[in-house]
């Protein structure tokens, strides 16, 4: 069961191309939604146990894959997106065939990264899911994507390497028979070298989580890709820096972690507020949305790095959901830009024309900068109670994020949505028949979690609580 | 020594053949027995047969390599039945060459002493001199001359290094050099040290290590682009073939070679990636892309042989898949023997979406992108090369790999962006040459999903400690 929910996106991906093309988008939504149906199954069953062969005996690298609570409920979410952005695409995009190839071929690589428990497996769903990301942005990018691309991809192979060497070292220094978690945990590496070891392996999550000095890759990536926005909802997907941090650095680097707990935290904090600080002053909403995304991922890693069980929960939730609703935001997006003809942030009273766009949006708003009763304000509140046990100071500069991103969500939302229309421009029509459905769900999902966040609460709470158990508790 | 004689018969059968027969029936013939000769050495595997007193040996090395050269070789060959027209090459005595060229190679992976593979290494060399200027072209004629003035500078170094080997240990071969150099008790072991460096630069000319690379741009660019596919493969799996016999056996113990590779490996990484990321022809990229995996290969010379051999042939393997793919896509697609610009790239795959996706598999994996073998085969040289203790060139390693990922990146993805200007191309449907990148991309794909595949056969440390004989 656990092979099929990673791989059948693949494999149909593959066999989209012998699909007659009038039937390639129904078979691609057919594809997601049975893997959305095999998550959920999963869910209902408790989770996919533990399943090890080996993979290369002789260099003791072996083919580990799990879906426990963590991994279950992130990939639960990317089948979910996954199915909204097949949906949208095929409606949106002319001969969408490639471009859904691209999106299920990008969504096993997430959800082998989530399934994954040995770091070379890791590494290789790691670097299979950047292969979609670039396809998209070079078919259908804009005039100035090979910048965009070369950026993207030299900062994101700079990390892979570097974590690479790391892994081999890992295997090395301490002794471990296999590249298998459960092996590299029984031979742990201490002292320095265990530092040397961590800033190798962190190199590549801070390039993806992104963290600040490594971000610059982001709003270019999001800025140059199609107008659609489903490229973007596939690189939120993509942040997977905050879940390989969790499933491997605290339980491999703890003491190294705990060594660098202010700079990281600090860090983290910076890129939380610097990041909103730069969305206000933006002008086009996907690079508006891609700072947005940045400061929630601040957040996140936040309360990963400072180790406290609390401030985890939060951070593996904000990561979870910030994907519904800043994927939908990146879709709206897509939807201004179909009616208007652009992505500026200062178009003008779209509310009067296309009033279910404007709330729906809103309301996707009110989630991303943390309204309790949505799902944004639960990840957030974890994690500013978590780190304030930490570290009071940093949790307050974190703090002021929030208040930052009211600030430049609404400002944005009130130039395109409220005022006035300029004479003369085109009429943007309402939403149609499944554009309720692509803005809605998410929202639904969001509003769900929000207001009984129980569920999901009780996918995370366990593992956190079992990997941070190892730690010794004292934390 | 069936192997080698039935290519070497293969020779001479397409010499004396070549007046009678089409170019195309010799082609076939050579096909045969290079097939042939595969099947004879499957079934040498395991036997560890030797012959001449120790100086040919075929052990699971050799014919693990020597597997490969045929691999390499059929490829060429492939491609070959369709270009050759076009690149002025369509006479017999190409095929011939390239035979003779290929029993070279063989003698050079199954040598057990240095004088059996300094023969192989010319007979090598020398058919590939006449290959490079066979094509009736001022710059092939140019590109050949380059070749053979550096080749035959590499090759008399090579031969006073062996001379002076042989002057400090008094044997040519490689169980007497390791067993007079174990516990280094040879009369004079400056001479002996000096003798190794001489060869390690003689080595370095033929597998184009920096600073003895400079041929090689002109080469692959000059020359036709069968012929860049075949000496940027057989020919330099069969030089690597030879140091892993030279250094990883019989020399392993004398002292400062390793410190003088480390700075050429440096060197090579660091001005082979660099240079191909300003190059605008996609040949002349191939070529400085050649020369930073010579870099990367070289890593696992380094090393332990019983990690860094198995390394170094399943990267070699994987290594010829992927480049002979990429330049039979380029040799199927382009209109003269001059190649592509990158800009002639633009929209690829609008015009020919096969072909720019099988190019595009090649460049990943020579990217060293999962899923492709391409990644195995780099992890498997980092890693080998870690474990011995060079972590710092490891790093380095590590960031030629970045620069080389934007190299390749940029003609991939301009493939695959959109264009409107008329093609480029040349239109037809070539069967053969399609065979050949099939072969590729088949190849790197099924070995980088299932590595085991191949690095299985050849993992066994045993087989590693007999590199010198026994």
């Amino acid at each position: 069961m656990i092979h099929f929910f990673i791989f059948l996106p693949v494999l149909a991906s593959l066999l989209i191309f012998l699909v007659p093309v009038r039937w390639r988008e129904e078979f691609a939504g057919a594809a997601a939604g049975l893997t959305l149906a095999g998550g959920l199954w999963s869910w209902s069953v408790g989770g996919l146990s533990y399943y090890s062969v080996p993979w290369i005996p002789a260099l003791g690298v072996t083919y580990s894959v799990q879906m426990d609570g963590v991994s279950l409920l992130l990939g639960i979410v990317t089948a979910f997106m996954t199915l909204i952005a097949i949906i949208y695409a095929g409606k949106r995009i002319p001969n969408p065939g490639t471009m859904l190839s691209l999106i299920l071929m990008m969504e096993t690589g997430l959800l082998g990264i989530y399934a994954a428990r040995d770091l070379v497996l890791f590494y290789v769903f790691f670097e299979d899911a950047l292969i979609p990301a670039l396809l998209m942005l070079a078919i259908y990018g804009k005039a100035n994507r090979m910048a965009a691309l070369v950026k993207f991809a030299a900062y994101t192979l700079f990390g892979s390497l570097l974590m690479l060497i790391s892994i081999i070292g890992l295997k090395y220094y301490g002794g471990s028979p296999t590249f298998a978690l459960v092996d590299l945990q029984a031979h742990p590496v201490t002292g320095t070298l265990q530092t040397w070891l961590f800033l190798g392996f962190l190199a590549a999550m801070a390039v993806k989580l992104p963290l600040f000095p490594m971000h610059a890759w982001l709003p270019d990536f999001h800025a140059q890709n199609h107008d659609s926005g489903v490229a973007d909802v596939m690189g939120t997907l993509y942040k997977v820096g905050a879940y390989g941090l969790f499933r491997f650095a605290v339980v491999l680097f703890p003491d190294a972690m705990l060594e660098f707990r202010p700079i990281l935290m600090g860090l983290a904090a910076f890129t939380a507020l610097y990041a909103a600080w730069i969305a206000f002053s933006q002008t086009d909403w996907k690079r508006l949305l891609a700072y947005a995304g940045l400061s929630h991922m601040g957040f996140v890693g936040l309360g990963i790095f400072s180790m406290n069980e609390t401030a985890m929960i939060g951070a593996l939730f904000l990561l979870a959901f910030q994907n519904i609703y800043t994927g939908a935001l990146f879709l709206a997006a897509g939807m201004l830009q179909e009616r208007v003809g652009s992505l500026s942030t200062k178009v003008g009273g779209i509310m009067t024309q296309a009033g279910a766009l404007s709330g729906m949006t809103m309301t996707l708003w009110f989630a991303s900068i943390g309204v309790p009763g949505l799902v944004g304000f639960v990840g957030e509140f974890s994690i500013l109670l978590g780190a304030y046990q930490v570290s009071p100071w940093l949790a307050f500069i974190a703090g002021l994020t929030t208040i930052a991103a009211a600030a430049y969500g609404l400002t944005a939302f009130q130039t395109t949505y409220w005022q006035v229309r300029p004479a003369g421009a085109v009429l943007a029509h309402d939403l149609k028949d499944l554009d309720w459905l692509i803005l809605g769900a998410p929202i639904a999902v969001s509003i769900f979690f929000g207001v009984y966040s129980g569920p999901a609460l009780a996918l995370v709470q366990p593992v956190v609580r079992t990997w941070m158990a190892g730690l010794g508790g004292g934390l | 020594m069936l192997p080698i004689l039935i290519t070497l018969l293969g020779a001479i059968a397409a010499t004396l053949l070549g007046f009678f027969l089409p170019r195309r029936a010799i082609t076939v013939i050579s096909m045969v027995t290079l097939v042939l000769s595969g099947v004879s050495m499957v079934t040498l595997w395991n036997g560890g047969l030797t012959s001449f007193d120790g100086s040919l040996q075929a052990d699971n090395v050799a014919l693990s390599i020597g597997l490969i050269i045929l691999l390499g070789s059929l490829m060429t060959l492939l491609v070959s039945f369709d270009t050759a027209a076009r690149a002025k090459l369509a006479f017999p005595e190409f095929d011939a060459l390239l035979l003779y060229a290929v029993t070279g190679t063989l003698l050079i992976a199954f040598s057990g002493d240095l004088v059996t593979m300094l023969i192989g290494l010319e007979v090598m060399s020398l058919s590939g001199y006449v290959i490079a200027t066979l094509q009736n072209s001022r710059r092939a004629e140019e590109a050949g001359m380059k070749y053979f003035l550096l080749g035959a500078v590499g090759s008399a170094t090579l031969i006073y290094g062996i001379a002076l080997v042989y002057g400090a240990t008094g044997t040519f071969n490689y169980v007497g050099i390791r067993d007079a150099t174990a516990g280094l008790q040879v009369q004079n072991v400056s001479l002996l040290v000096v003798g190794a460096l001489l060869l390690l630069c003689g080595f370095g000319f033929k597998v184009a290590l920096a600073p003895f690379h400079q041929w090689t741009p002109d080469l692959y660019s000059g020359a036709p682009t069968v012929v860049g596919l075949f000496l940027s493969t057989v020919v330099k799996v069969a030089a690597f073939a030879g140091m892993l016999r030279v250094f990883g056996g019989a020399m392993q113990n004398v002292p400062a070679w390793a410190g003088v590779m480390q700075i050429l490996i440096i060197a090579t990484i660091v001005i082979g990636n660099l240079g191909a990321l300003f190059q605008t022809n996609f040949k002349r990229l191939m070529a400085y892309s050649a020369v930073a995996h010579t870099g990367f290969l070289a890593l696992a010379l380094l090393a332990n042989p019983a990690t860094g051999g198995p390394a170094l042939t399943y990267y070699l393997l994987v290594y010829t898949l992927m480049t002979a793919g990429a330049f039979a896509v380029l040799a199927a697609l382009q209109r003269t023997e001059e190649g592509f610009s990158l800009d002639d790239m633009r929209g690829l795959f609008y015009r020919h979406p096969a072909y720019a996706v099988a190019l595009a598999v090649c460049l990943a994996s020579l990217a060293g992108l999962p899923p492709f073998a391409g990644f195995m085969g780099k992890y498997l040289a980092f890693q080998a090369a870690f474990q011995a203790g060079y972590v710092g060139l490891t790093l380095i390693a590590a960031m030629g790999s970045v620069a080389a990922l934007i190299y390749y990146l940029r003609p991939a993805m301009l493939m695959f962006m959109h264009d409107r200007t008329p093609a480029r191309e040349y239109p037809g449907e070539r069967t053969p040459t399609t065979a050949a990148v099939v072969l590729g991309v088949v190849g790197v794909t099924v070995l980088g999903v299932l590595p085991n595949l191949a690095y299985g056969l050849v993992a066994n440390p045993a087989i590693w400690t007999v590199l010198a004989g026994r």
